[in-house]
């Protein structure tokens, strides 16, 4: 499976603010990308370097192989790419069939059918102005531009960002509806994580302008291992010195640890598709711990995630826990681990 | 479409300059006949030699004796006048705005996202400012030769065109100018301020230094007491127009959003 997006040691200085240091990422054809990060974590700069809107300080960026800094490379780029933009902003002085004809003009690939049934869909009126539009009635006119272009990838940066939640889901289900009817690539930045894990099927985490987690969804949850000791009393202060362990949380009389791949470098997951993820189960935790411990792993652990937990269940195993729950991890889980602040 | 765009965004500057200069052109050919009704009245009050001998004086004898005929009271009122100087706001108003006052509006992450280079999205904003531009420069004069016949006069054709050539390319240096500094500052404000500023300063320099009197081009006033159009002028103005305009498209070029 080819790229579609490649970056490699990607910076982008503005003035004194470093917004990218040396971003790495691979965006495979065919995916879903998920791509997320704090706020100023440096994603829309990614997106604005990626469609020539800013130029990177140093380091490659490429979008179909080609370099959006060149000016007609950026054309080529552009013409093969759909993007919406976190505000959603668009003429103000134009109407929902204006600003539809506007944009058609550009696109020679414009699906004409896509149109009809996306006005149908978002029930937008082509008479209606855009200025009178609400927010959310402004992201369906800017999602119907970005689906009828006959576009190889989406580009969306927080698309249901101001969205009440069914509006978002509807959005969302068009999304996933589209990518499986036309075949293109999604690269989309969100905060809302349920969002990602709902739709995405690769994801890549980035923090102060570099990528710190990215690969397959699947094969990241499965790096990851939530291990929860229950104790008769409390739990015990306990400083956990197995390899892999990322987070030591006591509450009452529980003990939950979070185990992941080792620190001090980004977590990548060999590209591959989500159909290529091999299931790999049972949790190891009915082999390691202690006789009453109830395992209910992830039945797609790997290996790597295995031993990290296995390590940290030999280790705690001594502290005679009443019970051990190997228990999967969300993305929520893996952000928070790989965005946390230093404090 | 990128020109549909643009006369969306202009479309009410340029009706509103052009009713404007239009009228006003429009109304000096019936000014003449109240003026000439005048000029008996003030030519008894400046014919004394105390005024006559001031600079003041001298100035006045002049523009009274230029009213005399419709020719000399509308080049002295409606070109050289309201054209010039109300002209030169209306081009330096048409010249601002653009993609980098649309970022501040939101808008121009859409219109960077499309498969357009930033050149072509500048040269289709500044090429429609300038034909609205070069429009209002030749309507208002022509207005005039239209007019002319209703109070008995007549002014020509050929005087108009050549009027208006100079107010246009005149005009297109300040378009330019504010053209340019769009591409500096993301507001419409500063840039209007900036330019009116810098054409304000070049009225009072022209006054030490006759050579930089960009307005005696816009105004025609060789062709009108000469017959012959300032060529070096209106090609030293062209030249600095299309600076400012390839200026204002590097500047974009470069620019990040």
């Amino acid at each position: 499976m080819s790229d579609v997006i490649e970056t490699a040691g990607l910076w982008k200085v503005y003035e004194d603010v470093e917004a990218l240091q040396g971003l790495d990422l691979r965006v495979p054809q065919g995916s879903i990308f998920g791509f997320l990060g704090r706020n100023g974590a440096g994603k829309t700069t990614t997106i604005k370097v990626l469609l020539g809107m800013a130029r990177p300080t140093r380091g490659e960026a490429r979008v179909f192989g080609q370099s959006p800094v060149d000016a007609q490379s950026g054309v080529d780029i552009r013409s093969r790419v759909a993007f919406v933009s976190d505000e959603k902003d668009l003429y103000d002085y134009m109407t929902v069939g204006e600003i539809i004809a506007f944009t058609r003009s550009f696109y020679p690939r414009w699906r004409n059918d896509l149109e009809q049934q996306y006005l149908r869909k978002f029930e937008l009126t082509p008479g209606r102005e855009i200025k009178g539009l609400s927010r959310g009635t402004r992201t369906k006119v800017a999602l119907l531009l970005a689906l009828c272009r006959g576009a190889e990838l989406l580009m969306l940066d927080e698309p249901t960002s101001g969205l009440d939640p069914a509006m978002a889901e509807d959005v969302l289900q068009s999304l996933v509806a589209h990518v499986g009817r036309e075949a293109s690539t999604v690269f989309f930045s969100s905060h809302q994580l349920s969002e990602v894990e709902q739709i995405a099927d690769h994801v890549a985490i980035i923090d102060r302008g570099q990528t710190v987690v990215s690969g397959p969804l699947d094969e990241l949850r499965a790096q990851y291992q939530r291990i929860q000791l229950v104790f008769e009393g409390d739990a015990p202060e306990i400083r956990v010195h197995a390899p892999g362990t990322h987070r030591v949380r006591r509450q009452g009389r529980v003990l939950t640890v979070l185990t992941g791949p080792p620190k001090g470098g980004p977590s990548q997951v060999n590209a591959v598709g989500p159909s290529q993820v091999n299931a790999v189960g049972p949790s190891h935790a009915n082999a390691v711990g202690p006789s009453h411990a109830n395992a209910v792993g992830p039945s797609h652990a790997n290996a790597a995630g295995s031993s990290h937990a296995t390590a940290v269940v030999e280790e705690l195993r001594g502290y005679r826990p009443t019970s051990i729950d190997v228990t999967p991890v969300t993305l929520k889980d893996i952000f928070l681990e790989s965005v946390k602040t230093e404090d | 479409m990128l020109w549909h765009k643009a006369w969306l965004e202009t479309r009410w500057r340029f009706i509103i300059a052009l009713l404007i200069l239009t009228m006003m052109a429009g109304s000096s050919v019936y000014g003449f006949i109240a003026t000439q009704r005048l000029l008996p009245v003030l030519n008894a009050n400046t014919g004394s030699p105390t005024v006559e001998a001031t600079g003041l004086g001298e100035a006045i004898r002049e523009a009274i004796e230029l009213q005399k005929t419709f020719r000399g009271f509308v080049w002295y009122q409606a070109i050289r006048q309201n054209l010039t100087q109300m002209g030169v706001f209306f081009a330096i108003l048409l010249g601002c705005g653009g993609l980098l006052s649309e970022s501040t509006k939101g808008s121009a992450l859409f219109t960077l996202a499309l498969p357009v280079t930033r050149k072509r999205l500048f040269g289709a904003r500044a090429g429609t400012g300038l034909a609205q531009w070069f429009a209002i420069a030749m309507v208002a004069p022509l207005s005039i030769v239209l007019l002319a016949p209703s109070i008995g006069e007549r002014f020509s054709i050929v005087d108009a065109l050549a009027h208006g050539l100079c107010v246009f390319v005149g005009g297109a240096v300040f378009f330019s100018l504010a053209s340019f500094l769009s591409t500096l500052f993301g507001d419409v404000w500063r840039p209007l301020l900036i330019a009116i500023g810098i054409a304000c300063a070049i009225a009072l320099a022209s006054f030490a230094a006759p050579q930089l009197a960009i307005f005696s081009v816009m105004n025609g006033e060789s062709y009108f007491r000469y017959g012959t159009l300032p060529w070096t002028g209106l090609l030293i103005s062209a030249v600095l127009a299309m600076a400012l305009l390839y200026s204002a498209a590097e500047t974009l070029e470069r620019r990040d959003f």
